[in-house]
């Protein structure tokens, strides 16, 4: 389906609405984690973009990092160190993981984005951590409106949450189209489309799924039919890896990612004051693995599971990912015991290196299932 | 050679590390509140609440000294957990999965678990998979980053309330799970002895300044148990009172660790605990470590009348929770009050905090002093990659740079 090819080439970090967005001079920031609250930087006139991370092997943060590093975030230094993030007038960190906090040390001596900012992210969902987010949120919007010179109002606070919400709720409704079998999206297309709405302005996004979801019931090239499969992990960066599983028999159907489901699931309320409720909304959303615990992520992916109807899951690992690695082998176990699923485990580098393993781990998994 | 060795030290092992598990596991039989503590959490509390503290971190070097801890980090991977994680975290889940012939025979099992995000996220999911396992609580201490590397005094408000505020969350919880109050009194006392115990250790660590340095990290790196597991005791106070009257004696004689001390080194982070030898091989070529990383930052004092917010002080400036210029301060003063003239960064398979800019830190070392480091990429606990060999060759031409 044509539309479903629109999103894709928004992924890159100079698609044609951000080159819009600077011709007007109005500021993009960067963010590294979606602990970021996308929100208040939206309503300041500035727009949010994810940094992400290529498939390809590191060259420069090489010469800074040796090979026990997160990859992806490790390909994030790169990227910006060969000047693919030049457009950016700013980049902000939360506290999510070590590989993060301890990376943001480099992009501060290192590359040449003008302005750096560290939310701190709790570890933890209790009332002391709402207060504290509360108050960090505060000072970043007080930087924010400093350091791009903006005004960023309770007006334009809730403007920006009906925009992103209306956008979490549409990619709901995409989400709702891969529960019937064959689904009518693809994962790989579900995914692209989750990524790219973290590049472009929300509004933008909004209308293309508009279109997207109004023309899909007529849709003819329909994604095949197979396993049907749910992906658990943390970030990917571009649909390659759920292509790669499609093209051996899987069919993707559900997420646990952080650039997948773990991004939009959950609502801001709209009513409230809102910094209260935006505060809440990132602290209390379905948690990363760096989180304390991660008890709420397992039921969500349960959850999925039957949602979806899913027959197997995927779990993959970034070496290095102390957060993920540690969830890894409990997940497993509980979906294995409490959910008789069968599960595949798998450690991967973003650079995909050692590709074809993989593959044939997934393909032997698939065979199984299919058996 | 042996005359070099310190008296007080002799028998460390099987005078305080082994009593210490022996007591542990007999109070546990008894029936008394175990608690598995993370190294950045603030032990005092427990310690004042007459909780019993175990320190996995210890357990797991323990383990390497004793050449043990592979096989068992292997049992860890067996069960999923990848290579890449800290040695220390798979060392420790493996000795649960396999309670045969653990050294010690274990660490006794937890009644409540402790940690803070301080130091690592390794911390915070190692303890979690534990209390899954044991079904027993995590008590959580959740530290911001102190992205600003802010000193003790110029901490934001909002830090401190927010560490402040749970540590009492977090003794009403351990009132109630223990049946224990924790009595304000005993509190200041261990505080007391706290402090105490960290201006000793200080004052031992500043006869290292001298030439030739009386002490090396050997003896530090076990000296240290005290400082940083029951830093709040009358044993810790008395050990360190007799280690530094033995080191004052040393300098006055003149008595160094090496027979001819050539080169003065600060060691950065952990030292290879399946292999504590390699301090002595460097000192034979005539290098002394006069001072580490690991030695200065558990050290500092707390105010009895403050005890909460001085806690909260005092962790939340710990180097391991700043950005890299406070790793980077920290060792230039290291070279320049204890003379040193190199520096090596041991990095740590698993441990993203010890590994991710240090060549940074290199950069900025030489820049401030003058100074080269090494960077030896190793591994505390598991030895599988160790290349004996190749790391002694290594520091040996970085020594020879030195000259
Ligand atoms: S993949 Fe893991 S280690 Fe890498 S940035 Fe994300 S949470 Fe951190
Ligand atoms: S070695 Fe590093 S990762 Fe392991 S517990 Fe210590 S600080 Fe954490």
């Amino acid at each position: 389906m044509e539309l479903l090819e629109l999103f894709r080439p928004l992924i890159s970090a100079d698609n044609k609405f951000i080159r819009e967005w600077k011709s007007r001079n109005k500021p993009v920031l960067g963010y590294a984690c979606s602990y970021t609250p996308e929100e208040i930087v939206y309503a300041g006139g500035i727009l949010p973009i994810r940094v992400l991370g290529s498939f390809e092997p590191p060259k420069l943060a090489d010469i800074y990092l040796p090979v026990n590093v997160c990859s992806f975030a490790k390909s994030c230094l790169d990227r910006a160190l060969k000047e693919e993030y030049s457009l950016l007038d700013g980049y902000v960190v939360s506290n999510s993981c070590d590989n993060q906090n301890k990376i943001y040390d480099l992009w501060r001596h290192c590359t040449a984005i003008p302005r750096t900012y560290f939310i701190n992210t709790p570890h933890s969902i209790t009332e002391n951590a709402l207060k504290f987010f509360c108050k960090e949120l505060e000072r970043f919007k007080e930087w924010l409106m400093n350091s791009f010179k903006s005004e960023i109002s309770e007006e334009n606070l809730k403007n920006a949450i009906e925009t992103f919400n209306e956008n979490r709720r549409l990619l709901r409704q995409l989400y709702e189209l891969r529960k019937p079998n064959p689904p009518l999206v693809s994962g790989s297309e579900a995914l692209e489309i989750v990524l790219s709405s973290m590049m472009i302005p929300k509004n933008e996004h909004n209308k293309l799924l508009h279109e997207l979801l109004d023309g899909i019931e007529r849709r003819e090239d329909l994604p095949k039919e197979g396993e049907r499969l749910l992906v658990s992990g943390t970030v990917m960066s571009n649909s390659k890896i759920l292509r790669l599983i499609e093209g051996v028999g899987g069919c993707v159907v559900a997420d646990d990612l952080c650039t997948g489901s773990r991004y939009f699931w959950d609502l801001v309320k709209e009513n409230g004051e809102p910094m209260t409720t935006i505060t809440e909304r990132y602290l209390r959303k379905i948690p990363c693995p760096f989180m304390y615990s991660s008890e709420e992520r397992f039921k969500h992916v349960r959850e999925m599971v039957k949602l979806f109807d899913v027959e197997g899951v995927l779990i993959f690992s970034l070496k290095s990912c102390d957060v993920y690695s540690f969830d890894a082998p409990l997940l497993a176990e509980e979906l294995r015991e409490n959910e008789g699923l069968p599960v595949l485990c798998l450690e991967w580098e973003h650079t995909l290196s050692g590709i074809a393993q993989l593959r044939t781990r997934i393909e032997a998994f698939i065979e199984m299932l299919e058996e | 050679m042996s005359e070099r060795r310190l008296e007080t030290l002799k028998g460390f092992y099987r005078n305080y590390v082994k009593p210490f598990y022996e007591k542990a596991h007999k109070a546990k039989k008894k029936g008394k509140l175990v608690a598995w503590v993370a190294s950045t959490f603030p032990v005092e509390i427990l310690l004042a609440m007459g909780i019993i503290p175990v320190w996995p971190e210890n357990y797991a070097s323990l383990c390497a000294a004793r050449r043990v801890s592979v096989p068992l980090c292997e049992l860890a991977e067996r069960r999923g957990f990848s290579k890449d994680i800290c040695s220390y975290a798979r060392c420790v889940l493996g000795s649960l999965f396999d309670g045969e012939d653990l050294p010690e025979g274990g660490i006794p099992k937890p009644d409540i678990l402790v940690a803070s995000t301080c130091a690592c996220d390794t911390h915070l999911k190692w303890f979690q998979v534990a209390s899954r396992i044991f079904k027993k609580p995590l008590l959580l201490l959740d530290v911001p980053y102190n992205v600003e590397s802010a000193s003790r005094e110029n901490l934001p408000n909002h830090y401190l309330q927010h560490y402040v505020s749970q540590l009492e969350d977090l003794v009403s919880l351990l009132e109630k799970q223990s049946g224990i109050r924790l009595d304000e009194d005993r509190l200041g006392k261990t505080l007391e002895l706290s402090n105490r115990t960290s201006e000793l250790w200080l004052k031992i660590q500043n006869n290292r300044k001298n030439i030739p340095a009386p002490m090396g990290a050997r003896e530090a790196f076990s000296a240290v148990y005290f400082m940083l597991c029951i830093p709040g005791t009358e044993q810790a106070v008395d050990f360190y009172e007799r280690l530094c009257d033995e080191l004052v004696q040393r300098v006055k004689q003149g008595a160094g660790v090496a027979e001819n001390e050539k080169y003065r080194l600060v060691w950065d982070n952990l030292p290879l605990w399946f292999d504590l030898r390699i301090f002595q091989y460097l000192e034979n070529l005539g290098a002394v470590v006069v001072a580490e990383t690991f030695s200065h930052v558990w050290a500092g004092s707390l105010d009895s009348s403050k005890p909460y917010e001085s806690l909260a002080r005092k962790h939340l400036s710990n180097m391991a929770n700043c950005t890299i210029e406070r790793r980077i301060e920290l060792i230039a003063s290291l070279v320049k009050n204890f003379r040193a003239n190199g520096v090596i960064l041991p990095t740590n398979w698993g441990c993203r905090m010890m590994t991710i800019g240090e060549t940074i830190v290199k950069k900025k070392i030489r820049e401030m002093t003058g100074i080269s480091s090494l960077i030896l990429d190793v591994d505390s606990t598991d030895w599988r990659n160790y290349d004996e060999y190749g790391v002694k060759t290594k520091l040996e031409t970085f020594l020879k740079t030195l000259e």
